[in-house]
C-alpha cells in the first residue's frame, strides 16, 4: 500500500495547531464536497481530505501517525511497523468510512488508513455505531433516460454495515438485482423492502431507498416526467408549415409544424414523455437552421428574398 | 468470493408514502430538532402533533439526507444547510434551463 501524507493533503505543516487543522479541513471540505463542488474528481479529493482530518483531528491518532516519522512521502510503498501504535491508550473512535464520510455508498478510507486505524488495529476495536445507524439505507442509482422510460433490470452492488460479534463494524458488499419500474424520474425514490439495515432479535429489517438520478441525454432534456427535444427545421418548413418525423422516447411520430413557426417555439406531443399517472408530455422546441449561401443558386435565392421581403424588419421592436 | 445475487421487485415511492420521524432521523443523520427547524423554515412539512410522532413524506428524504451531509461534513448549522439546499436546487433548475438554451443556440 502507499503512504499518505495527511499533512500535505490538508495543506498544513506538521507543527499545525488543532485550530489550523480544523480551519484547513473546513476550507477543503467546502471546496470538494460532492454536493456543492464542481471540481473534477471532487468525491475522491473530499474523501482524502476527510481521511486526513479523521486522523489529524484526533490527538491519539495524530500522535501515533506522527510516530511513523516525517521522512515518508505520499505514494511511497508502506507497511505498518510491527510495534505499530504500541504505548498508546485507546478510547475508541470512528470506524474507517463511517465518521462523517460523505456519500451513499459507504465506501471506506484507503488501505493505508485501514491498516493503521481500521478494524484490526489497536484503534479499531471499540467503536460504537449508535449514531451511525442507517447510513447505507439510502443509496443513489444512476439511470439512462431510456431506462427511466422503459424500465429494466439493474444489478447493484450495495455496501451494508453489519455488526460483528466483537462489536466492530464490518461493511460488506452484496449484490442485488432490481427491477426498475417504467416511468421513474429524476429525484424520485424507489424502495426495496427489507434491504435496509439488518435487524436483531427477529424484528423486521429496514427498507432501502434508492434515489434516482437520470443521466443527461444527448437529445432530450428531462423536467419531471416531461421531456424536451430541440428540433432543427429549415426556414421554409417554419414559414410554410410541414409534417416532420420527430424522434420520441417511445418511437418516431409525425408532427405538424404550423405555418409561420418561429425559433424557440414549443410544440407539445401529449403523453409522449415518461410513463406515469398521468404520463409526461414531450415538448419539441423548434430551432430554425439557415442554410449557408455558398452556391450561386443559394445566394441568388437570398438576394431575391431580400428584394421581395425587404419590408420585413425583425428588429422593429428595438426601434420603439 | 462468490456472492449470491438476490432479485428484488422495487416500488416507486409516491406522495402517499410517509416515513416516521425516528426512521428518517437515522437515515439522514439528523435529529428531531433539525427537522423541526427545517419545518419552520418551510423546507419540509411533517404531519402529526408531537415531534416524536411526526411523519414525513418519503419524497423529503433526499433533501433531509443532503441537510445531514452538509451539517456533518461542512459544519454548517440548520439555517446554513437550508439556505444551501435552496440555492443548490435553484442552481440545478438554472442549469437545466441553460442546457435547454444551449441546445437551442448551438449550431
Amino acid at each position: 500500500m502507499e503512504y499518505r501524507d495527511y499533512y500535505q493533503l490538508l495543506g498544513v505543516a506538521r507543527t499545525a495547531t488543532a485550530e489550523e487543522i480544523k480551519k484547513s479541513y473546513r476550507r477543503l471540505a467546502r471546496k470538494y464536497h460532492p454536493d456543492v463542488s464542481k471540481e473534477t474528481d471532487a468525491e475522491r479529493k473530499f474523501k482524502e481530505v476527510q481521511e486526513a482530518y479523521e486522523v489529524l483531528k484526533d490527538p491519539q491518532k495524530r500522535a501515533a501517525y506522527d510516530q511513523l516519522g516525517s521522512e515518508w512521502k505520499s505514494g511511497q510503498q508502506f507497511r505498518p511497523p510491527p510495534d505499530w501504535a504500541s504505548g498508546f491508550e485507546f478510547s475508541g473512535g470512528a470506524r474507517p468510512g463511517t465518521a462523517g464520510t460523505h456519500g451513499f455508498d459507504g465506501e471506506g478510507f484507503s488501505d493505508f488508513f485501514s491498516s493503521l486505524f481500521g478494524g484490526t488495529s489497536p484503534f479499531g476495536g471499540s467503536a460504537r455505531r449508535a449514531s451511525r445507524q442507517g447510513r447505507d439505507h439510502h443509496a443513489r442509482i444512476d439511470l439512462e433516460l431510456e431506462e427511466a422510460f422503459g424500465g429494466g433490470t439493474r444489478t447493484l452492488e450495495l455496501k451494508r454495515p453489519d455488526m460483528k460479534s466483537d462489536g466492530s463494524l464490518d461493511v460488506r458488499a452484496h449484490t442485488v438485482r432490481v427491477s426498475i419500474p417504467a416511468g421513474v424520474t429524476d429525484g424520485q425514490l424507489i424502495r426495496l423492502a427489507g434491504q435496509g439495515e439488518r435487524s436483531s432479535g427477529g424484528a423486521r429489517a429496514g427498507d432501502l431507498y434508492l434515489e434516482v438520478h437520470v443521466r443527461p441525454h444527448r437529445l432530450y432534456q428531462l423536467e419531471g416526467r416531461d421531456v424536451t427535444l430541440t428540433l432543427p427545421i429549415t426556414p421554409w418548413e417554419a414559414a410554410l408549415g410541414a409534417t416532420i418525423t420527430v424522434p420520441t422516447l417511445g418511437g418516431a411520430v409525425d408532427m405538424q409544424v404550423p405555418t409561420g413557426a418561429q425559433s424557440g417555439q414549443k410544440l407539445r406531443l401529449r403523453g409522449r414523455g415518461l410513463p406515469g399517472q398521468p404520463p409526461g408530455d414531450a415538448y419539441v422546441q423548434l430551432k430554425i437552421v439557415v442554410p449557408p449561401a455558398k452556391s450561386p443558386e443559394a445566394r441568388a435565392l437570398y438576394e431575391e428574398m431580400r428584394t421581395k421581403l425587404g419590408t420585413f424588419d425583425p428588429r422593429a421592436e428595438l426601434k420603439r | 468470493m462468490t456472492e449470491a445475487v438476490e432479485r428484488y421487485e422495487v416500488r416507486l415511492v409516491s406522495e402517499a408514502d410517509w416515513i416516521g420521524a425516528g426512521e428518517i432521523c437515522a437515515l439522514c443523520r439528523v435529529d428531531l430538532a433539525v427537522i423541526a427547524e427545517l419545518a419552520e423554515l418551510g423546507l419540509v412539512a411533517p404531519r402529526g402533533t408531537a415531534p416524536a410522532e411526526w411523519q414525513l413524506p418519503a419524497a423529503a428524504l433526499p433533501r433531509l439526507a443532503l441537510a445531514g451531509r452538509l451539517m456533518h461534513d461542512l459544519g454548517v448549522n440548520v439555517s446554513g444547510a437550508a439556505l444551501a439546499i435552496e440555492l443548490l436546487e435553484a442552481q440545478q433548475t438554472l442549469e437545466r434551463q441553460l442546457q435547454r438554451l444551449e441546445h437551442l443556440l448551438t449550431p
